[in-house]
């Protein structure tokens, strides 16, 4: 673990000003919400307005994105190396969770996500993706539907 | 114990039966092989969430009708109200309906995804409970007239459930019918503002009236005015706004309703059995701790109800503002 | 007053066979339900409040306590096995937490957060017997400036709790604030930010930022540390306990946390999260640890368990003697009293002796049952860490997915939590940490009504956050923590720029 430590902070280490690119999303999102509180209507100070709250607060982030903004402008580094296709995996998983979970039923959703979202592990060959899968899924019925009771339906006859 | 149990909710049956003259002839028990869910409105907790966990409870162990509660809570009832709404109407999905989607939101939202009336089969009445005004003991008010006069003077605070919950409602409803101004402070629930009416941070605030009996008993509130029709007989000192002269009446009901198209076979006898049900007098003790008085009515004048409602409700949402 | 006899009255019904049943029912069910990521105590106790409906009250209440605290307790074993916390509360448990989990030292954790939350609970209890009727007096002294002052200072603290600075940490506190605002504004009923989705009308859950920020972006950083097949850790089974010296390094902090916990518990609506927040900040100040907060340390564990454990048991004090629910999972609470007739107020205390002190007394006998069940099973929790990662984490995405999609039945949900999440791993590369954002996002609209409600109350004069003494305290105590801080980061950004 300290070994792979030090080198991902070698291929992370002073990125320059890239390393402001989430100070400057910050920024921009401030800027949106101060926008949006001054359309909503600041109020008065005895009855406030509905965006005189996100107003201020979005006042306040944007001058603190700011100054993050000139620090990380001086070079600052990244807290990892991004893993894009771990990214996916996780995303296109809670995707496929939510177009299966209403359409098909709790078991074909759950046996799905955990299909897709171990997809980018090489050394777990695709049956045993497939009965990973068969396993997660009996499991969330028998945990979900059969001993806590929710009101989720198992399958929906298509 | 279980057989003492039936019998004696046979003979209560054979009672309302003959009372109630002619009612369909269904009979009571399970309609349903699978599990019934009944979708509340609200998040858990609340009276609603806790009559359809009381209604979940003693279909099952009354008459062996499996049922769950399934809380949908959000945008003031319209996702429960929809999500009902197209369900197949096979007797499995209800909801316990109440003013929020079926009263209020038809008038106050431009546009809802369903329809209060045709869009369901409603089932069956459950009861209602009645808001009423409490006012500080130390501003020596007992009658509506007194805290007209007084409002004149210095407009005072009232605390509400909510913006567009029944308590602000009202509060609009009585400002109006008295033509003064008030400022209103909402809060999210009765419990907070009446935390702050205690803390003698509010001057009245609006709540359901025998919930808060304990309060009136105590003179730490005084409950000027009462919006049923008549007097609650848990607080019989309690008087009506009508009778002192000014005609608000807003009651919070609440019922079990169905996806349109449910078989009126079915929804006489899920009528029959919900009815049943509240004939229990340990189940009736529990609806009047909640402060909610029982009424029994068929399924066509439950429907005929809900259609009147929102026609009563109506003037009252636009004059409180809240109309989209 | 005799605190003592009636306390011994209550240990009498909580000693009946069938209290103590339903008391270890309540902390086992509590327990495993609160494990599963996103099925917190609100959802357990929803479950099983059908089951209390047959019982006495005071049976009905032990046993929904239990729920609760267990399920608060189980929730910070995800925390620290997973980084996925079920509460703002327990979000503070992580930072400590996790780290020790990736050095192995899982075991040593729980067994930490264990204690702590036996001894929070313990402290929680004290509290409760001998000062209930003070501390309702006190929640009801404040009035809603007073409110808005404690979650000032509350957000201050959790700013502190970050690891990439005070300046970002404050940063991530407001981003809070900001998104809290999506949603129904609760003053006027106008809809903000939700950009005519209808499932916006009622803002973010909780529990969905918590999962996106959390849950969602540890599994995206952890699959290339773990996956290449090997099981990367290895973990002493018989070492749980820790060292002689790590135990008195703890007891300070317990106490502390404790302590600190049942003071803020007792306010309701915001009682854990700032609790936890306020009894971390407090410990990276004064513990002699405190250099090494935030990278795996006892003491950080340990302290927000203790504080949010006591401010659990707290909790109970604003709900019971006031009728005023600080948060859903007490709501519950108040329906499950109201169905067997009992109206939770200030008559409770006198009418109902045995159910108060039954439960104070079942806070004992629950915490002893908590920690008697939950040490054994530490060896379970940290065996779920041998499996392999690449068996693991889908599965812990379906639990994060059933989690999320059973708060509204709705698959929405799921969607926002993917968008969070992708947020929320964006901005942990640019070392902007999750905790501070979550706290925000928890008492941000809280703090905003507070503010508006103590505008409407003043007529619009705002010196009466400096007219009540209560709230001109708290200001000032904030004011003081925000000037040190600022001269500390200005004199360490300056260092940082000479040396470059």
């Amino acid at each position: 673990m300290p070994e792979a430590a030090v080198s991902e902070t070698d291929k992370t280490s002073h990125i320059g000003w890239q390393g402001a690119i989430g100070s400057a999303l910050l920024l921009g999102l401030s800027l949106v919400f101060m926008l949006g509180g001054l359309q909503l209507g600041l109020g008065s100070p005895f009855r406030l307005g509905t965006g005189a709250f996100p107003f201020i607060s979005g006042l306040l982030l944007a001058g603190l994105s700011t100054l993050n903004l000139i620090i990380d402008l001086r070079g600052s580094q990244l807290a990892e190396v991004p893993d894009w296709i771990g990214f996916l995996a996780i995303s296109a998983a809670l995707a496929i969770f939510a177009l299966t979970a209403e359409r098909f039923g709790l078991v074909p959703a759950a046996f799905l996500t955990t299909v897709v979202a171990s997809l980018p592990d090489r050394s777990l060959p695709l049956f045993k993706k497939v009965i990973l899968g068969g396993v997660v899924a009996t499991g969330a019925w028998l945990l979900f539907i059969q001993a806590l009771n929710l009101p989720f339906k198992a399958f929906v006859g298509v | 114990m279980k057989l003492t149990r039936r019998t004696f909710v046979a003979a209560s049956l054979m009672c309302t039966t003959l009372l109630s003259a002619p009612v369909a002839m269904a009979e009571p028990g399970a309609w349903s092989d699978e599990p019934v869910r009944i979708v509340v409105t609200f998040p858990p907790g609340g009276t609603s969430d806790l009559v359809a966990r009381l209604v979940a409870q003693y279909l099952d162990t009354e008459f062996g009708q499996k049922a769950v509660v399934d809380n949908r809570p959000g945008a003031a009832g319209t996702v429960a109200a929809d999500y009902v709404a197209t369900q197949p109407a096979d007797g499995t999905t209800f909801i316990l309906a109440n003013n929020a989607p079926f009263t209020i939101a038809p008038t106050r939202f431009q546009t809802i995804p369903y329809e209060p009336v045709e869009g369901f089969t409603h089932v069956a009445y459950i009861g209602a409970s009645a808001p009423g005004l409490f006012v500080q003991p130390g501003l020596g008010i007992t009658s509506v007239d007194d805290y007209l006069a007084y409002a004149k003077e210095n407009p005072p605070t009232y605390g509400s459930s909510g913006v567009g919950s029944i308590s602000h409602i009202l509060g609009e409803a009585v400002n109006a019918k008295l033509d003064i101004e008030t400022i209103h402070v909402p809060y999210q629930g009765s419990a907070p503002a009446i935390q702050d009416f205690r803390a003698g941070v509010l001057d009245t605030f609006y709540d359901m009236v025998v919930q808060n009996s304990d309060m009136i008993e105590d003179k730490e509130a005084v409950a000027i005015a009462i919006a049923s029709p008549e007097r609650n007989p848990e607080l019989p000192d309690v008087p009506t706004f009508a009778e002192q002269g000014y005609d608000v009446v807003i009651e919070n009901w609440v019922g079990l309703s169905a996806p349109a198209g449910l078989d009126p076979a079915v929804a006489d006898q899920v009528n029959e059995t919900v009815l049943a049900v509240f004939a229990l007098p340990e189940v009736q003790q529990r609806l009047t701790d909640l402060g909610i008085t029982h009424t029994a009515m068929s399924v066509g004048d439950y429907t005929t109800f809900v259609e009147e409602q929102i026609d009563v409700w109506k003037p009252l949402i636009i004059s409180a503002g809240i109309a989209e | 007053m005799d605190i003592l006899s009636s306390f011994y009255g209550g240990l009498l019904v909580v000693l009946e066979p069938q209290n103590l049943m339903y008391c270890f029912a309540g902390v086992f069910l509590g327990t495993f339900i609160g494990v599963l990521p996103g099925i917190g105590s609100l959802a357990a106790i929803a479950m099983i409040l059908p089951l209390t409906f047959y019982l006495e009250p005071t049976s009905a209440l032990v046993m929904i306590a239990g729920v609760y605290y267990g399920a608060e307790y189980g929730g910070s074993i995800a925390s620290i096995l997973m980084n996925i916390p079920g509460t703002p509360a327990a979000s503070i448990t992580c930072i400590d937490g996790y780290p020790l989990a990736r050095k192995g030292r899982a075991g040593v954790a729980l067994f930490s957060t264990a204690t702590a939350s036996f001894g929070g609970g313990i402290i929680g209890m004290i509290v409760m017997a001998a000062l209930s009727p003070s501390l309702a007096t006190l929640a009801l002294s404040f009035g809603p400036a007073d409110y808005f002052a404690v979650i000032l200072l509350g957000l201050v603290a959790a700013s502190a709790v970050a690891n990439g600075g005070a300046l970002r940490g404050i940063s991530m506190v407001v981003a809070g604030l900001m998104l809290g605002t999506i949603g129904i504004d609760l003053t006027t009923g106008d809809l903000r930010y939700t950009m005519g989705i209808p499932e916006l009308r009622d803002g973010v859950h909780i529990v969905i930022v918590a999962m996106g920020l959390f849950g969602v972006t540890e599994l995206i950083v952890s699959i290339k540390a773990n996956v290449g097949g090997k099981s990367t850790q290895k973990i002493d089974y018989a070492d749980f306990y820790p060292s002689k010296q790590e135990w008195k390094s703890l007891f300070a902090p317990i106490l502390r946390g404790g302590s600190i916990g049942s003071f803020f518990g007792a306010l309701p609506g915001t009682g854990q999260t700032i609790a936890a927040a306020i009894a971390y900040a407090v410990e990276k100040r004064v513990s002699p640890q405190r250099k090494d907060f935030g990278t795996g340390v006892l003491p950080g564990v340990a302290v927000p368990e203790a504080a949010n454990n006591s401010a659990t048991q707290t909790a109970f004090i604003p709900t019971l003697t006031l009728g005023v629910p600080g948060s859903p999972p007490m709501a519950l609470v108040i329906g499950a009293l109201m169905i067997h007739g009992i109206t939770p107020g200030p008559r409770l205390l006198v009418e109902q002796p045995n159910l108060f002190w039954g439960l104070v007394a079942s806070f004992l006998i629950g915490n002893v049952m908590l920690l008697v069940l939950n040490i054994p099973l530490i060896g379970l929790w940290v065996r779920l860490l041998q499996i392999p990662y690449k068996y693991m984490y889908p599965t812990i995405i379906v639990l994060i997915c059933m989690g999320v999609y059973s708060l509204n039945n709705n698959v929405f949900d799921i969607w926002l939590t993917l968008v969070i999440g992708a947020a929320g791993y964006v901005m942990r590369l640019f070392k902007f940490e999750p905790a501070p954002l979550l706290i925000g996002f928890v008492l941000g609209p809280i703090m905003e009504e507070q503010l508006r409600r103590a505008m409407l109350l003043s007529r619009g004069d705002p010196m009466v956050f400096l007219e009540r003494p209560i709230s001109a305290t708290l200001l000032a105590i904030t004011a003081l923590i925000l000037i040190g801080a600022s001269f500390a980061a200005f004199r360490s950004y300056r260092m940082t720029r000479n040396q470059t």
